[in-house]
């Protein structure tokens, strides 16, 4: 089949892309290595934020953001909640000295200008706290500090923002193939064709042929390109997030690492996350992992204003590589968030683009602009956008949890659950218990999914392989690693899609091997115990 | 004396100690691994045999012991020797015969929830007609047709793999069963307090026969076959089945490991043991008056079976610590000196893969044939301190399914040791 562009990746941008390109009467065609938002669409901090730091190198960027971020709001209410900021005001001595009297205020003078930005993400505006305010929101933090400035962000489940684009794309007639790995740019003449693919879950080969090929495979660019005989320079940028089981705290706070760079300790959904590291990376993308000397860095800044975090319990560390655009100079943080697409004509691949850098929060306004270009290099009469309009699925209504509850005879809390990760389409999943009551049976009580989640997921959701439930519904990814939850639902996704006992073997064994390399750089306390019951308890599965 | 932690390997110990004359208090802070179990007692699986091998010719417990021995020389049956396990081995068996098969020093290769296999030196009695070295023809493998949480047709097939190597054949149904409203949501201890209900046994049994294909020499059924050992769920699903019927092996939350935490119980009252909950306070030792429990106590030898992280009796929290002593830790699966880890990360003491032999899960202390903790100059720490179980380092029984045999086997030791110095 003849498509009217190609898509490589499955991160936020590729699948924005597609969604455009869909929407706007394009045949697509989209290619994912593995699964959805594997790489930094799905590892990264979970804000659809603004971005008040880029006001400095560029204040468009920060517009573009909280547009965005706005747009978002509108097209898929259910999986955005409001994350309060502290930034509190530190100082070396008891007394502020005059200079840092200074910097908190040119921080009260900073977020009283990026207030201006508020209103496009329905943002509240920032206020100024006495030490005793702050205390009161938040008595946990360390001593001695005076007061703070606040600022208001929104966070996303990022997994389920890429599955939704997704589905959307799906829904208006692209083909999306997950675990399929673009090999080779098929070029006629100097021109990009085509590429050739593999399915790495069937080992199936094929060709697929366009006129346009967009190559956002993110960190992996530059390699694909290289494959090509072409060029895609980029900075990546390795940012580790450390994930505790429960929430520290109702509000995000800002802190300083010990390198004097920001970082931040906030609530995501039934988590507190702290985030992030952004160093260099030079490595195999495939080969990345947290390191020891990460997690301490981390810590050690969060416990700087959040003592407790010492006695936290870390469930997982998880990793990403942001694809920021290349400068020989600055270092990572004055790195601009700018984007760039690439256009290869000059390299012999007339047709091949790829795209470097971007925000997530922006990832709309990016796809939007590429789209733009694909129709251009196309010669089609542009079409109107209407991504920042059509509600992605589920995104059309806010269900009401508790009426589903008792309609379904499910708990209230599980349907809290699948009304935020489903939205409108939440009645759909639970509607399946109704035809099979086996289907209530509680596969996860920390996230809340029931088995009739998993047969939704698995039926509607582009699920290929076990583990990509845990970008869908964070099945194995919580504290208990799996330990109730992944045999079950194994077992349910096999019937599904028909699995051999073999299959649905190696499929947990995969699972299982995925939360075992995000908890490996965090075993300590309590989780190391749990490390030890699972392990007890999947032995028989083998690898 | 006293003996800290009530799981399999404490519990070993005191009953060893007990039959030797000695008068034994158990203190226990709650139930920790042993309650997990899935009711089998791996003890050394077969390293060399192959998938094909045929399972009559597989080797002994003791046998696979004697290589893996051999070939690991921190694995504790390395370090205490294999000579005593068969022994070990009878004494547990017989003090839970209520509810353990008799050991007859041959393998038992039982079926796994998950659809693996597992091999065994003791087994259940509610498992025992499950052994598929021993069972011929066709081994039916029974699902609820209410219940999600068990898969027959996955058992069935791990049972399958096994049938080229003299296993039996395999087949899955579904009985009609657990179809009431809310049924399809019950946990595994909902099932079984379930089947222990007057008549729900019997209909299960009755269900199971009318689904079975002709030519079922054993039904096997979910790990969910009653909690309370009185109720005899066992039994009776048999008899109304009308052939051999097993359970195949849990994972957690196990109702086999509840049942065996409270056979335990039962067994130590049994036999004159004293058993208190509650935490024991540091600063003791042998000969050392300590507060357990609330109440002072003075012990001429001591057994710590305090279990690895599971149990407590490892905790890391920025360097690895065994809290009651202070004993040093050490992970040896690397190397044969063993390797000193208390401050070092858990990325280094971990390999990426995640099924291979990981030092950190198999971190624990150091001891000598006689089950007496090492200090860092390899000296006993005291000539009547004994430690057994999980605590000891050196096997993880996810990595090489001994966790179970090393516990009788040190708990068996221990209490020996400790009785003897004790009296």
């Amino acid at each position: 089949m003849k498509h009217d562009v190609i898509v490589l990746g499955g991160g936020v941008n590729g699948l924005g892309t597609a969604r455009d390109c869909a929407l706007r009467g394009l045949k697509v065609l989209l290619l994912e290595r593995g699964d959805l938002a594997a790489g930094a669409s799905g590892g990264n901090s979970g804000l659809i934020h603004g971005g008040p730091r880029y006001m400095l190198s560029g204040p468009k960027v920060t517009e573009r953001a909280c547009r965005d971020s706005g747009y978002i709001q509108r097209l898929a209410p259910h999986l955005l909640f409001r994350i309060p900021f502290l930034v509190p005001f530190t100082s070396r001595r008891e007394r502020q000295s005059l200079w840092e009297r200074a910097v908190a205020y040119a921080t009260e003078v900073f977020f009283s200008t990026y207030d201006v930005y508020q209103p496009l993400k329905r943002g509240k505006p920032s206020v100024r706290l006495t030490a005793e305010e702050l205390y009161r929101l938040e008595p946990g933090l360390r001593p001695g500090l005076h007061g703070a400035v606040t600022f208001d962000e929104w966070g996303i489940d990022a997994h389920r923002l890429c599955v939704l684009n997704a589905l959307s794309a799906k829904g208006h007639g692209a083909d999306v193939r997950t675990w399929t790995e673009a090999r080779e740019v098929l070029r006629e003449g100097g021109r990009a064709v085509g590429v050739s693919w593999v399915d790495r879950v069937t080992g199936e080969r094929g060709e697929a042929r366009a006129p346009l090929i967009f190559n956002a495979t993110g960190a992996w660019s530059p390699a694909f390109a290289r494959r090509q005989g072409a060029t895609v320079k980029m900075r990546p940028g390795k940012g580790v997030h450390l994930v505790m089981d429960r929430r520290l705290s109702d509000y995000a706070v800002v802190c300083n690492a010990v390198d004097g760079r920001m970082m931040f300790v906030y609530p995501h959904q039934r988590e507190s996350w702290i985030a992030t590291t952004d160093d260099d990376f030079y490595g195999d993308p495939d080969d990345c992992e947290a390191t020891a000397d990460e997690v301490e860095y981390l810590l050690e800044g969060a416990a700087s204003v959040f003592p407790s975090v010492r006695q936290a319990r870390l469930t997982r560390a998880f990793w990403a590589l942001r694809t920021t655009l290349h400068d020989y100079g600055p270092n990572e943080d004055a790195l601009s968030r700018e984007h760039e697409l690439i256009d290869h004509a000059a390299e012999g691949a007339a047709g091949l683009f790829s795209f470097v850098g971007g925000k997530l929060a922006s990832y709309r306004a990016q796809s939007e602009e590429v789209t733009d270009r694909i129709l251009r290099e196309l010669s089609r009469r542009p079409v109107a956008c209407q991504t920042h309009e059509e509600p992605l699925p589920g995104g059309e209504a806010v269900a009401d949890a508790a009426a589903l509850a008792a309609r379904h005879g499910v708990a209230r809390a599980v349907a809290g659950r699948v009304v935020y990760r489903h939205g409108s389409l939440a009645g759909e999943v639970l509607r399946l218990c109704d035809d099979d009551p086996r289907l209530r049976l509680l596969v996860c009580r920390e996230e809340g999914i029931l088995a009739a989640e998993v047969v939704h997921c698995v039926r509607h959701e582009l699920v290929r392989k076990l583990v990509d439930l845990r970008s869908r519904l964070k099945l194995a990814v919580g504290a208990c690693g799996g330990l109730d939850c992944a045999r079950v639902a194994a077992q349910l996704t096999a019937r599904e899609l028909g699995w051999d006992p073999e299959r649905t073997r190696r499929e947990l064994a995969e699972l299982l091997e995925a939360g075992w390399r995000e908890r490996r750089a965090v075993l300590s306390g309590a989780q190391l115990a749990q490390e030890e019951l699972l392990r007890g308890a999947h032995w028989a599965v083998g690898a | 004396m006293l003996v800290v932690g009530g799981g399999l390997a404490g519990a070993v110990a005191a009953l060893a100690a007990r039959a030797r004359g000695a008068t034994v208090l158990l203190v226990r802070r709650s139930p920790g691994a042993t309650a997990l179990f899935g009711g089998a007692f791996g003890v050394a699986p077969d390293l060399d045999a192959l998938p094909g091998d045929p399972l009559l010719g597989r080797r002994s417990p003791l046998e696979s012991a004697r290589r893996l021995a051999a070939r690991r020389p921190s694995h504790p049956y390395a370090v205490l020797g294999v000579h005593d396990l068969d022994e070990a081995l009878g004494f547990a068996g017989a003090q839970l015969s209520v509810l353990v098969e008799p050991a007859d020093g041959r393998p038992r290769f039982l079926a796994h929830v998950s659809g693996g296999l597992a091999e065994c030196g003791l087994c259940l009695h509610s498992q025992a007609a499950g052994d598929l070295r021993r069972v011929r023809g066709l081994a039916v493998v029974v699902g609820f047709s209410g219940h999600l949480g068990f898969d027959a047709r996955l058992v069935a097939a791990g049972v399958g793999r096994l049938t080229s190597a003299g296993g039996p054949r395999s087949a899955a149904v579904e009985a009609s069963f657990f179809t009431g409203p809310g049924d399809g949501a019950l946990r595994p201890f909902d099932l079984a307090r379930a089947l222990e209900a007057p008549g729900a046994a019997e209909a299960l049994g009755a269900a199971i026969r009318g689904v079975l294909p002709r030519g079922a020499s054993v039904a096997l059924l979910a790990p969910v076959l009653g909690i309370n050992p009185a109720a005899r769920v066992h039994a009776r699903v048999e008899a109304a089945a009308g052939l051999p019927v097993a359970e195949v092996v849990s994972d957690p939350p196990s109702v086999p490991g509840l049942r065996l935490d409270a056979t335990l119980l039962a067994r130590l009252a049994g036999a004159g043991v004293e058993v208190l909950d509650g935490e024991v306070a540091a600063g003791g030792g042998p000969g050392r008056p300590v507060i357990v429990a609330g109440e002072t106590v003075e012990a001429g030898a001591w057994v710590v079976a305090t279990g690895r992280f599971i149990g407590g009796g490892l905790v890391r929290r920025d360097r690895m610590a065994e809290p009651l002593f202070g004993l040093p830790v050490i992970a040896s699966e690397t190397g044969a000196a063993g390797l000193t880890l208390a401050g070092r990360s858990p990325v280094s003491l971990t390999f990426r893969e995640r099924t291979a032999a990981q030092p950190l899960l198999a971190a624990g202390v150091a001891v000598d044939p006689a089950c007496r903790p090492l200090d860092e100059a390899g000296e006993p720490v005291h000539a009547r301190l004994f430690v057994a179980g999980a605590l000891i380092g050196g096997h993880e029984h996810a990595a090489d399914q001994t966790g179970l045999g090393v516990a009788i086997l040190s708990g068996w030791l221990a209490g020996r040791g400790a009785a003897g110095e004790a009296t």
